[in-house]
């Protein structure tokens, strides 16, 4: 019996909020599937296509970027400049024909554990029907 | 061995080669490229140069040396790979391409041997079309010690006699693939050889550009090293790499590893295609670069070619394809720079 | 009509005067009818300078390099260089500005407007005129190029062998100039966007199989990299072998060298390679078209470049290239920028 495909998702979480909302979806003994790699970096902002465009090249299956709420920003504005960046990156994405679905930001605030979960469950089950990524995953 | 070949029934003799990889030009937008070819049909020889030469089939540009992996218990293991594909007759390979050929031979089978090129060298048959005329307004073979029908290289030679080919076959394996299509060759008529040597004298004189005084370039560049010459001809050089990456001649290359998975180890060690005219070719680990600024680079570029190669192979490491000139996005011209080298005064 | 005399006049004035190091403008090449930069120091080669439908290059790519010679010289001439502009170059010169990269008194910008709308597309011109070569193309009246084969001169209506990307131009003119020649012609524009449709008309499938494609051809020549003017970063993401490194760096700093793409010319790195050249012009490609002229495979870089032009505007309502003193498209945001994708 062929055992089913489960997705690999690289998730980047801002440090102050989806990170910390992730961490409270743990403590709070919530269940989510485990398919997520977490990176916490500083800020959503932060963040550079290249980062997004290498997780494809490495092999995930799916790319989640996750910030704080508009406004809520430890640094005022990064956010915000992660709104356009990621926007730009989804665009292109889709122009080059790769599939959109694999590519998703959400907004995770600290106090938001349940939010994290939900998204990280809708994820994998957009993913699943997909298959494996193979587009950009480097296959020397 | 001599022959001629009717050119509608070319598709009949590419069917009796099944047995090898066919490779021949194929047009692709505004030019042509090598491809594999599947249908013995649509070999067309109707071309004027491809934008990629042999090169690239027989030394190319990205190739498996060996594969490691390793295991806790095992230790490291390595296993080589060598090119183990099907021989291959490479259709349409202009005179300047395989020449170029013998000047790699001279770097990959001399005194160290290289057994990936020449794998692959030695199981290739190259069947070459001389020049009616020039492919392109910026040959200049005859300049390098070149010609629009040499036979330097190859196995067969084609020359197109309008409705059917003079076919001179050069070697052992070019006699080998005539005799796979025996019935499609026919003798020689008496006309076909003076016609064939008519086309090929009168190609030659179609040739617009030239290198002149060619001999005194190697004794000229052995001054100019430091010349501020360099500096003034590379002004418009943006560094692209197109010129080198074109070139049927040029073959630096960089060895990498390309790990695939860290624990447990396992990888590739490939040979890339390398490039003298990108900034970081010679960028050594310790931060320190030789050759930072074009100058220096272009300067490289023709050194290597006229005169380290002189000395060291007695031959040019040019064939005089003009792919550089049509394909440089500056107008950087080879010929030209050469040329003037003569007439520097420092 | 640009007059080639006034424009020389303008050359040789200014570096008789001593007021400018050099002029980078174009003369006459030897491949074709091609030209060559040309680097004029004496206003006696004033006269090499040319003007015509060949002059296709962005010339501003030699202020990166007029800027990396100055910086390694003890005792530099802090004179400015001057430069021949088009509309096109005149807006990269803006975006250099914009990012600080150069300032506005190192340079002295000669603007030349493009009459009849642009320049030529080789491949274009040599469908047109079918197999025969072509030995000089010129300027004629109105909307027409003049085209001289061994055969004679044609007349041949410039939309027919302009460059696509003229054909779209937002700025047939020079936007910041010291001098300016020629006339303020302004081509009427239903779609600037209009050689994307085909792309974007087709379905997901589609479109993959047609960049897949084109980017299966690609040799990592670099050479897309090497013309474009906007892209000087000293160290680029494909080369990052190149970090200072001095004699105290340990060896496990160098052996840990981030690499993003592998050297290898493969689809997946190509594609990774062409993906974040696009993203990192974002906002600063003027669609010179350079990058798609200079590519030997013919691989139409620019519609990558043109799709984030698009999505900038559409998006964002960013104008690329026409003022100096507009923030970069990716540092700035607008509290009314689209977020419906997010969830």
């Amino acid at each position: 019996m062929a055992e089913e495909f489960e997705p690999k998702i690289v998730a980047f979480l801002c440090k102050w909020c989806s990170s910390a909302g992730s961490d409270l979806a743990g403590v709070s003994r919530m269940e989510y599937p485990p398919n997520v790699v977490p990176i916490t970096v500083m800020c959503s902002g932060s963040i550079s296509p290249l980062y997004i465009f290498s997780a494809f090249n490495k092999g995930a299956d799916g790319v989640l970027v996750s910030g704080c709420h508009p406004g809520d920003c430890h640094y005022i504005k990064g956010n915000f400049y992660a709104r356009r960046r990621i926007a730009l990156v989804k665009k292109l994405l889709e122009y080059i024909g790769f599939e959109s679905k694999r590519f998703q930001m959400s907004w995770v605030s600290a106090a938001e554990g349940t939010k994290y979960t939900e998204v990280i469950k809708d994820f994998v089950k957009q993913l699943k029907p997909l298959g494996p990524q193979t587009q950009l995953r480097r296959n020397l | 061995m001599e022959k001629t070949l009717l050119k509608r029934s070319f598709p009949q003799w590419v069917k009796k080669l099944s047995s090898y990889k066919i490779l021949a030009p194929v047009r692709d937008g505004d030019f042509w490229n090598y491809e594999v070819i599947d249908d013995s049909n649509s070999v067309d020889l109707n071309y004027l140069n491809t934008v990629l030469s042999p090169k690239k089939i027989i030394f190319p540009q990205r190739e498996v040396f060996l594969e490691f992996s390793s295991s806790n218990e095992e230790g490291l293991e390595i296993k080589e790979v060598l090119p183990d594909e099907k021989s291959s007759v490479i259709f349409g390979v202009r005179p300047c391409d395989a020449k170029a050929l013998t000047l790699m031979d001279k770097v990959f089978g001399d005194d160290l041997e290289d057994p990936y090129f020449l794998e692959r060298r030695n199981s290739t048959i190259l069947v070459g079309l001389a020049c009616n005329t020039p492919p392109s307004p910026n040959c200049f073979c005859l300049s390098v010690g070149g010609s629009t029908h040499s036979k330097e290289g190859l196995d067969i030679l084609l020359t197109d006699l309008g409705d059917k080919y003079f076919v001179e076959s050069l070697t052992k394996k070019g006699d080998e693939l005539i005799k796979l299509a025996k019935g499609t060759f026919q003798e020689p008529k008496p006309k076909d050889k003076p016609d064939a040597k008519k086309i090929q004298t009168d190609s030659e004189k179609k040739l617009k550009r030239q290198i002149k005084e060619i001999k005194k370039v190697t004794s000229e560049l052995k001054e100019m090293f430091d010349s501020p010459f360099w500096d003034e001809e590379s002004m418009g050089c943006i560094s692209c790499g197109i010129c080198t990456y074109l070139c049927p001649t040029c073959h630096c290359f960089d060895i990498n590893d390309e790990v695939t998975s860290s624990s447990p180890l396992k990888g590739k060690r490939v040979r890339n295609w390398d490039n003298c005219q990108f900034p970081d070719f010679t960028m050594h680990s310790s931060g320190h670069n030789p050759r930072p600024d074009k100058a220096s680079r272009l300067r490289q570029r023709i050194l290597h070619k006229f005169q380290y190669f002189v000395e060291k192979y007695q031959s040019y490491q040019c064939t005089g394809c003009g792919r550089c000139v049509s394909k440089c996005p500056v107008g950087i011209d080879i010929i030209e720079v050469v040329n003037k080298v003569k007439d520097y005064e420092s | 009509m640009v007059n080639l005399k006034e424009l020389k006049k303008e050359a040789e004035r200014i570096l008789e005067e001593g007021k400018v190091k050099y002029i980078i403008g174009y003369e006459r090449g030897t491949n074709g009818f091609w030209p060559t930069p040309a680097f004029i120091k004496n206003p006696e080669d004033v006269e090499k300078l040319i003007w015509d439908p060949t002059c296709v290059y962005n010339l501003t790519r030699f202020l990166v390099d007029e800027k990396r010679r100055k910086a390694k010289e003890k005792k530099p001439d802090e004179r400015p260089v001057a430069i021949i502009v088009k509309g096109c170059d005149s807006r990269a010169l803006i975006i250099l500005l914009q990012e600080k990269f150069i300032n506005r008194e190192d340079v002295h910008v000669i603007g030349v407007s493009c009459e009849n709308g642009g320049v030529l597309d080789e491949k274009k011109l040599a469908r047109r005129v079918k197999g025969k070569k072509a030995l000089k193309v010129e300027f004629g009246e109105k909307d027409k190029l003049i085209v001289t084969t061994e055969e004679g001169k044609t007349e041949i209506p410039a939309e027919e062998i302009l460059a696509e990307r003229c054909l779209e131009c937002k700025a047939n003119f020079p936007v910041i100039f010291d001098v300016f020649l020629g006339e303020k012609t302004k081509r009427q524009l239903d779609n600037p966007f209009h050689s994307l449709e085909k792309i974007e008309s087709l379905s997901k499938e589609e479109r993959w199989a047609f960049w897949k494609e084109q980017f299966d051809k690609c040799i990592r020549c670099y050479a897309c990299r090497s013309v474009c003017p906007m892209c000087y970063c000293d160290e680029c993401v494909v080369d990052t072998i190149n970090f200072a490194v001095t004699a105290d760096t340990p060896a496990e700093e160098k052996a840990q060298k981030i690499k993003w793409v592998e050297k290898s010319p493969v689809s997946s790195e190509n594609f990774v390679y062409h993906l974040v050249r696009a993203i990192h012009l974002a906002g600063r490609c003027i669609d010179c078209g350079e990058c798609e002229r200079a590519c030997p495979l013919d691989i139409p870089i620019r519609l990558l470049n043109k799709k984030l032009e698009k999505e900038a505007k559409e998006l964002f309502d960013y104008e690329v290239g026409f003022d100096p003193d507009q923030p970069s498209l990716v540092s700035s945001f607008k509290d009314e920028d689209p977020e419906d994708f997010i969830k």
